[in-house]
Order: C-alpha cells, then sequence, then structure tokens
C-alpha cells in the first residue's frame, strides 16, 4: 500500500522517528492526527526504531480510529499479524481484523498494542513499550498522562543517570523524557478543554507544550476553504488551510429546497440563523432552548429531505438541549447524531447544525463562552456549518471569568460572531416557521 | 390561563434555582464520604489509609476472581436456597448443608460458567482449579452457617443482600454482604472466602463494625441507637465468628476515630499520624511496607531541609494533583450530599419534588424485562430527564428509611426511547438479586457518579518515586 501524507504529516514524522524524548503534535480540526499517528507508529516499526509500540486513546471510540487506520494502512493480515487491541473486550470494535487480547504474552508478542488510558491498569508493568503515541482528545489532564508513561520508563537508564550523576529535571515532563519515555502526544489545546487557571490544572497537551518541544500540522482535510478560514482566525493557530481537493467543497441539494428554508440552506459555508428562544434552567449545572430545540429538528428534516445522502450532526454546549433535541427527533422518527461539544470531539459530518442555548437579558453566555468548546462546535462540519441562536447575544455576550483565562483574554463568543458575520459567513434572520 | 402560567413558572425558576444553589455551595463544601474498608484500614494503621489516600501507593489491580465469585453466589443463595432450608438449633447440619448445597448447584454453576465466560473473553488469567475453589468455600461458608449462625439464630423475615447505606452527617458509606431482617430487629452477615483464624490485623472486624454502625442507622436513623441491633457476624471458611458486645462497644471509638482522621485526610487537613505500636500488617513483611517507608524517608529529609530544590518544587505539584484528584473524589458523592441538604431544609416530599423537577431524580418507573445484563424500565410519559452514559443509582423506597440507606444498585443508562429507559447493571447477578429485593418497589432513579479516583493517583506515586529516584543524591537515599 502506497503511503500518502501530505507534507507537514510528513516533516512531522521525519522529525518524531529520529527524535527520543516527550513531543507534542498539535492538530487542528481534521488535520489527520489519527492518521500521523498511527503511520508513525507504523514506520517506527517497519523501519526498526522501535520495538513495539502502544497507542493509547481516552476514549474506546477513539482507541478503535487507531485500529482502523492501522488496519488500512498495514491491511488486514498485516495489521492482524502485527497489531493487538487490549482493555475493555466490550469497547473494542469487532469488525476490525486486529485481534482483542489482555494476555500478557499475547500482548508482548505484537509490534503495535492499542488500548485506552482508563485501561492501562489491565497491562501488566513488566511490558516497556519503546515508544507510545498519545491521543490527547479528551485525555484531559496530567494524570491521564502519567498512566501511559509509566509503561515506558527504562529502569537501565536511571541507573545510567545516577552513574553520570546529573540531577536533573525541572518538570515532570522532562523527568519523564529522562526516564526513557519516548512518547509523541497528538492533540489540539484549542479543544482540549482546560481544567483550570493554576499551573497543576494544565490539560496533558498543555504540559506537554509547555514543556516539551512540538510542531503543528496545518493542513485540514476537512474543513473547506472558508470554514478552515474562520477557524484559524478564531482560535489563532496561525496559518491553517484548506487542502485543495476539498477547499471549494460545497453544499448542494438535490430536491428543491421549501421556500422557508432557502435562506438557511444557501451555499454560503457558513450561516448564522438568528433565533430567539427563551434559555432554561435544567439540572445543576446545564441548560435548554426550546424553540432552538425545535429549530434544528426543522432544519435537519428539510436537509434529510432536500439532501438525504448528507450525514448531519447537531452539535450543542449542553447536555440538557441534547436531551431535549433528541426528544423531537424520536417524536419525528428521524435518526440524526445530537452530540455535547465534548462527545463531538473527534467526529466530522457533512453538515453541523450548531445549537448555542443561551439567551438571557444580562447577555451571560456562561461556559459556551470558551474557546475549546466552541472551536469544537464550529469545526466538525464537512461542507456547511449552520448556527442556531441569538446573534446579538453572542455579540454583546459577557464571558465568565472562567473563561477569561489569563492565556487566551478573549471574548470569544464575541469574535466569533464578528468573523461570521464581516468576514466567512452571513447572518440570516429565521423565518416564522422556526417559531412555530 | 397567562396569569397562572406565569406564576407557574416563577415557582419552577425559584425551585431550580434553589436545588443549583445548593450545589454550588456544596460544591465548595467537602463533600467525602469514608468507606467501611477504608476505616477498617486506617483502624490497622493510620499509615497504611494514607499509602491509597493521598499518596495512591497500594495496587489496586489484583484479581480476587474467586473471592468475587463466591460472593456473587452467597448474594443470590442468601435469599434463596440457604433462606428456605434455615432452621434454627439444628442438629443434623451436615444433611442441611448438603440440601443447600444441592438446592443451589443450579445458582453456583451458572455464575461460576458466566464468570468464566466473562474472564476467558477478557482474557484474564483463570487458573484451572478454579471451579473447585469456588465450589470448596461456598460449601465451607455453607457449613459454617449451617453450623454455628442456624444454631443460634431463628430464620429472619426477610434477607437482603448487597446493600450500599450512606450516611452523609457521619460521613460514611458502606456496602454490607448480607443484613437479616427480624421482627425485633436485624442482623449483619459479611462474609470472607479466606479462613479467618490466619489472619492477625483485625481489619475484618472493623469493617463489619462499621457497617453495623450504618446498619444501626438504616433502621434506626441513628448510628449509635443500638436498639434494633441482635448480632453482627463474618461467615469465614472454617466457620463463624461474632464479637463479643463489649468487644464491639469498645471499638466503635476506634472507628469513629478513624473515620474522623480518614475523613480529615481526603479533606486535606494536617493531622499527626498515629502509627500502631505493632505493624500488624508491614512487620508481618507483607505489601504495602516498602512504599511506607518511602514516605517516611521523604518526611524525614523534607523535615532536615535536605531534599533538592527541583525535586521539592516537582513533588508540591504532585501533591496538588493529588488533591485535585481528591476533589474529585468527592464531588462523585455530591448529588447524595445535595438530596441529604435538600431534606434536611424542606423534608422529604418537597425536596424529592424539586430534585424531579430539576431533573436530578425521577420517579414513577416500573420494571418492564431483563435482558442478561441489562433492564428495561418504562414510566407513563416520555420526559425522562436521563441521557446514555450517564451513572444512575436505582433506589427502591423503603417506608420508614432515609432514602440513602434504601436498598439500591448503580447503573449506567444505555438508552433512552420515548417512555422507556435501558440500564445496564455490573452483572447478570446484580440484576438478579435487583429483581429479588428491589424492584417490586417505588423506583428513584438518582444520578450518580464513578468514582476512578484510585486509578489515577497511582501513576502519580509510580512519578514521585521515579523523581526520587533521579533527583535524590544516592548517599541520601540510603
Ligand atoms: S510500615 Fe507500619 S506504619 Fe507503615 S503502613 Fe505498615 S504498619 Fe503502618
Amino acid at each position: 500500500m502506497t503511503i500518502k501524507l501530505n507534507p507537514d504529516q510528513s516533516r512531522v514524522l521525519n522529525w518524531r522517528i529520529k527524535s527520543g524524548g516527550v513531543a507534542g503534535v498539535i492538530g487542528p480540526a481534521g488535520c489527520g492526527k489519527t492518521t500521523t499517528g498511527s503511520f508513525l507508529a507504523v514506520k517506527m516499526i517497519c523501519e526498526g526504531y522501535a520495538k513495539n509500540v502502544l497507542l493509547v486513546a481516552f476514549t474506546n471510540s477513539a482507541a478503535n480510529e487507531f485500529a482502523r487506520e492501522l488496519s488500512m494502512v498495514l491491511g488486514p493480515e498485516g495489521s492482524k499479524f502485527l497489531c493487538v487491541r487490549s482493555g475493555y473486550a466490550p469497547g473494542a470494535d469487532p469488525r476490525l481484523p486486529i485481534p482483542f487480547s489482555n494476555n500478557i504474552e499475547l500482548v508482548r508478542a505484537k509490534k503495535i498494542v492499542i488500548c485506552t488510558t482508563q485501561s492501562l491498569k489491565r497491562l501488566s508493568a513488566s511490558i516497556r513499550f519503546e515508544n507510545m503515541i498519545i491521543d490527547e482528545a479528551g485525555i484531559e489532564r496530567l494524570e491521564h498522562l502519567l498512566s501511559p508513561f509509566a509503561l515506558g520508563i527504562n529502569q537501565l537508564g536511571i541507573h545510567l543517570i545516577k552513574e553520570n550523576i546529573s540531577y536533573e529535571a525541572n518538570n515532570i515532563i522532562e523527568l519523564a523524557s529522562k526516564c526513557g519515555i519516548v512518547a509523541t502526544v497528538v492533540g489540539d489545546p484549542k479543544q482540549s478543554r482546560p481544567i483550570g487557571l493554576a499551573d497543576y490544572d494544565l490539560s496533558a497537551m498543555e504540559w506537554v507544550l509547555k514543556c516539551a518541544r512540538y510542531d503543528t500540522l496545518y493542513t485540514t482535510h476537512r474543513l473547506p476553504d472558508k470554514l478552515a478560514m474562520l477557524v484559524d482566525e478564531f482560535a489563532d493557530y496561525g496559518g491553517l488551510n484548506s487542502s485543495p481537493e476539498i477547499a471549494s467543497r460545497r453544499f448542494e441539494a438535490i430536491h428543491d429546497i421549501d421556500e422557508n428554508f432557502i435562506e438557511i440552506l444557501n451555499p454560503e459555508v457558513i450561516t448564522w440563523v438568528n433565533l430567539n428562544g427563551n434559555e432554561m434552567m435544567a439540572g445543576p449545572s446545564s441548560w435548554y432552548n426550546e424553540v432552538e430545540a425545535k429549530a434544528c429538528v426543522r432544519i435537519c428534516c428539510e436537509l434529510k429531505r432536500v439532501a438525504p445522502s448528507k450525514s448531519i450532526s447537531i452539535v450543542t454546549r449542553y447536555t440538557e438541549q441534547r436531551r431535549t433535541i433528541l426528544k423531537y427527533l424520536q417524536h419525528l422518527d428521524i435518526e440524526s447524531r445530537v452530540l455535547t461539544t465534548t462527545g463531538a470531539l473527534g467526529t466530522q459530518a457533512d453538515i453541523v447544525i450548531f445549537s448555542l442555548v443561551r439567551n438571557n437579558p444580562e447577555r451571560l453566555v456562561g461556559a459556551l463562552g470558551s474557546l475549546q468548546d466552541l472551536n469544537v462546535a464550529i469545526s466538525r462540519s464537512k461542507e456547511k456549518l449552520i448556527i442556531v441562536g441569538s446573534f446579538e447575544m453572542m455579540l454583546n455576550g459577557v464571558t465568565s471569568s472562567y473563561n477569561l483565562n489569563p492565556r487566551h483574554k478573549q471574548n470569544f463568543p464575541q469574535k466569533l460572531a464578528r468573523l461570521v458575520d464581516k468576514k466567512y459567513g452571513m447572518v440570516v434572520e429565521a423565518p416564522k416557521i422556526l417559531y412555530k | 390561563m397567562d396569569v397562572e402560567e406565569g406564576t407557574e413558572n416563577i415557582n419552577l425558576n425559584t425551585d431550580i434555582i434553589d436545588v443549583r444553589k445548593t450545589y454550588d455551595y456544596l460544591r465548595k463544601c467537602q463533600t467525602h464520604l469514608v468507606q467501611s474498608s477504608e476505616i477498617a484500614t486506617a483502624c490497622v494503621c493510620q499509615n497504611l489509609f494514607k499509602l491509597d489516600y493521598p499518596f495512591g501507593a497500594t495496587r489496586s489491580d489484583k484479581d480476587y476472581l474467586v473471592a468475587n465469585t463466591v460472593h456473587d453466589i452467597m448474594s443470590i443463595c442468601m435469599g434463596g436456597p440457604i433462606f428456605e432450608n434455615w432452621h434454627r438449633g439444628l442438629e443434623n447440619y451436615e444433611q442441611i448443608t448438603k440440601k443447600i448445597v444441592k438446592e443451589s448447584s443450579e445458582i453456583v454453576n451458572t455464575i461460576i460458567k458466566d464468570t468464566s465466560e466473562i474472564a476467558h473473553r477478557e482474557n484474564r488469567f483463570v487458573e484451572d482449579t478454579f471451579e473447585l475453589q469456588v465450589n470448596d468455600i461456598y460449601n465451607g461458608l455453607i457449613m459454617g452457617m449451617t453450623r454455628r449462625l442456624m444454631k443460634k439464630h431463628e430464620r429472619p423475615s426477610r434477607v437482603l443482600t448487597e446493600v450500599t447505606i450512606t450516611n452523609i452527617k457521619d460521613h460514611h458509606e458502606g456496602r454490607i454482604d448480607a443484613i437479616l431482617e427480624y421482627s425485633n430487629g436485624y442482623g449483619l452477615l459479611d462474609w470472607k472466602s479466606y479462613d479467618l483464624s490466619n489472619t492477625i490485623s483485625g481489619r475484618e472486624k472493623w469493617q463489619l463494625i462499621a457497617n453495623t454502625l450504618l446498619a444501626n442507622f438504616r433502621y434506626r436513623r441513628s448510628e449509635d441507637d443500638w436498639t434494633g441491633h441482635n448480632f453482627s457476624c463474618i461467615v469465614h471458611n472454617s466457620g463463624v465468628y461474632f464479637p463479643k458486645a463489649e468487644t464491639t462497644r469498645k471499638e466503635v471509638e476506634r472507628i469513629k476515630t478513624n473515620r474522623k482522621f480518614a475523613h480529615m485526610i481526603l479533606c486535606g487537613e494536617r493531622v499527626r499520624v498515629q502509627r500502631p505500636k505493632f505493624c500488624p500488617v508491614c512487620d508481618k513483611g507483607l505489601e504495602g511496607s516498602k512504599e511506607c517507608l518511602f514516605y517516611q524517608r521523604d518526611a524525614r529529609l523534607a523535615y532536615e531541609g535536605k531534599l533538592p530544590a527541583q525535586y521539592e518544587k516537582m513533588t508540591k505539584q504532585f501533591f496538588a494533583k493529588r488533591y485535585a484528584i481528591l476533589k474529585e473524589r468527592a464531588e462523585t458523592h455530591l448529588h447524595k450530599h445535595v438530596v441529604f441538604s435538600l431534606i434536611s431544609k424542606h423534608g422529604e416530599e418537597e425536596a424529592l419534588r424539586r430534585l424531579e423537577k430539576i431533573g436530578i431524580l425521577c420517579r414513577g418507573y416500573s420494571f418492564d424485562f431483563d435482558i442478561d445484563e441489562k433492564v428495561v424500565f418504562s414510566r407513563a410519559d416520555d420526559n425522562i430527564p436521563l441521557e446514555p452514559r450517564r451513572i444512575v443509582r436505582i433506589i427502591g423506597i423503603e417506608e420508614g428509611k432515609s432514602i440513602l440507606s434504601c436498598i439500591n444498585e448503580q447503573a449506567s443508562v444505555m438508552e433512552v426511547r420515548n417512555n422507556k429507559i435501558t440500564l445496564s447493571f455490573r452483572s447478570k447477578i446484580a440484576v438478579r438479586r435487583a429483581k429479588r429485593q428491589l424492584f417490586h418497589l417505588p423506583i428513584i432513579l438518582l444520578r450518580d457518579e464513578l468514582n476512578l479516583t484510585r486509578s489515577m493517583l497511582r501513576p502519580i506515586h509510580q512519578f514521585h518515586k521515579l523523581a526520587a529516584d533521579v533527583l535524590i543524591p544516592a548517599e541520601l537515599l540510603v
């Protein structure tokens, strides 16, 4: 099988294959973090740079993504021979050719081991991995990073350090590198939520970026040109661009669009449907917005009718809104993915409808205002992004101190509203039918 | 009418705001609960408890396959063949033992088969003698019960197994293997799959007494009210151990002191640790001592000011992380604290009404059917405020008992469709147990969380040791 990588990916691969220690690779949406990670693992093994490689992800679905990618690179036979999926049996995708096992001898005999963070404890501490690739999505915190690291410690190396009397390591990541751990952490600090403001609360990726070397992948194979530009400017990636094959991808309906929806389902990549529904409290910290929920379902319905082959995801920051939308979808017997921003990490769809939910006279946007949540929501779609919610609310939104992280003091809802309105998309008034 | 709708909305909002404020307030407080097993560890040695929390130095990944299987079998057989064949003052206990063993063979074999199937599927190590061992221990426990327990005590009016009881006021929680209910009170059983006469630490006894305090709370709403307590005992492989009444009374103080100790440690407070005169665990060279000595040396070097600056900085970060993880452990008990706090404030009915409105709990479910470890419930309307992957506690409301001490099981939500909810239990056995003792009661689903903090502390301990290895000069480590 011929391996096709873009120049960014090749650069990262060539760098990581020869350099040891812990390092980071920043991969914005659709830049092929999983692909790069899997290729790296295969190259390490095939070219003899490592005897074994551990691939770690936080969720089972992300671990399955690694497995899927590997079986594509190596083919069914190759992946069956070289790889093993370990951890929690029901979480592994049985359709993939890679066998599942927690049997230590079997795991030891394989070259590439795929496992989730929580299940690493099932792997014996007696196995040492010479190299590891860690998908940071969902791995929010340093301790999630430490459990795979623990399997890469080179005890022999520590004795050598002692003999050379060089007692130096300024931080935990440096210490890990000193102890023989070779790990590439792939992720995106602008997509994973920060934990808090204190130093020890940095997310796993932020720890790596703060303490180790890193590189960035800049070519997205998911976002069409305007969306890539919006995301780039919104999250300050400093040069994210669409790969040429997909840059001009646009939404096209195959049936006539109902006149109520003509403005919304235009060929623009980004459309903001300005809709004024009331937010409602639910649960200890969640919110929902009935009008928005119904509007999203209506738009989804129309999309299913005019472009039945397209995949659609509805994304929202709040679990309660997700539940409300699902309820209406079930009433109408429509199948569609509804995800919270946390659940949406790592997913993609042709068309994404983003429900904002928050709308109040005080203009408090709360947790919705975080860079990470907004960034995830706007960077899932391959053709079209439809934002549903009050435009004025976001334009004048007041972000809570939570979002005023000293590391990036910005009003993100406002930034998003301005960028969509002035540069990359269009704002349309919601048709009356969406209020019914 | 418009006006009425408006008023309703205002009430709705004030109710919700009240619950949210309680959450906000409690989030800033310490909502830790100490488990009976942890209190028992602290009773053995306070340092040993610290090795678990905050250090994260003990391994928790041992496979207790045999012990767990025996537990599962007992939890089902107790309410079945054992209960049905209970005769007081038996002379011919051997015959009854045989009868019980025979009548429970279907249960035993199914559980053994299921367990080995799952273990094989997950590629866990299963000894060839697994089935033999389980049968042996089970027979031993039954023999102990018929010979000692049935001799002394009447057949209870009801048997409950694997009952989790939470006493928020005293920061205490525990899971009792079995409770025997009598018209005049209750008895407690705890089973151990090993021979108790070979153990020396007294841990089992402390756990039993700690659990007895919880049973007092369940039946009398106060842990110090012993009026309903008939007996507590440990059924083990070669008999039954009944702590004497004086022993129990004497030990209660010790339990409470150590519960307080454990709670303070979890809350991150500085507490002076009492080292036992005799090291019952570590003087025997069992696991724990090496790690304990490591932290004792660490503390000594810090006190003497001999630790290198880099190492000190790094360990400070490790401790900050540890306490952040402990805070998370506390948060797994947040919902229960909110329930307790609202009930204290508004009374049970009103508290439940408010919690239901905000979607923290929901009522009105009835059991539809079960397949393996999945159970389907339904209710009249389709407004189910839960979603897949959420963890819930299924509580069967028993009259006169505080909600958090009623019979319950934990499960995760698999699917919510219209007016039906599918829950996934821990195992088929949990479903079987729940069908016997829980599902016929009025059901409440309360939001809950999983406690995964132990596995997160462990790598921090590993790296703490690694930092010591790399950064502390060898001569100081001697
Ligand atoms: S070595 Fe002694 S002080 Fe330390 S945990 Fe063991 S029993 Fe306790």
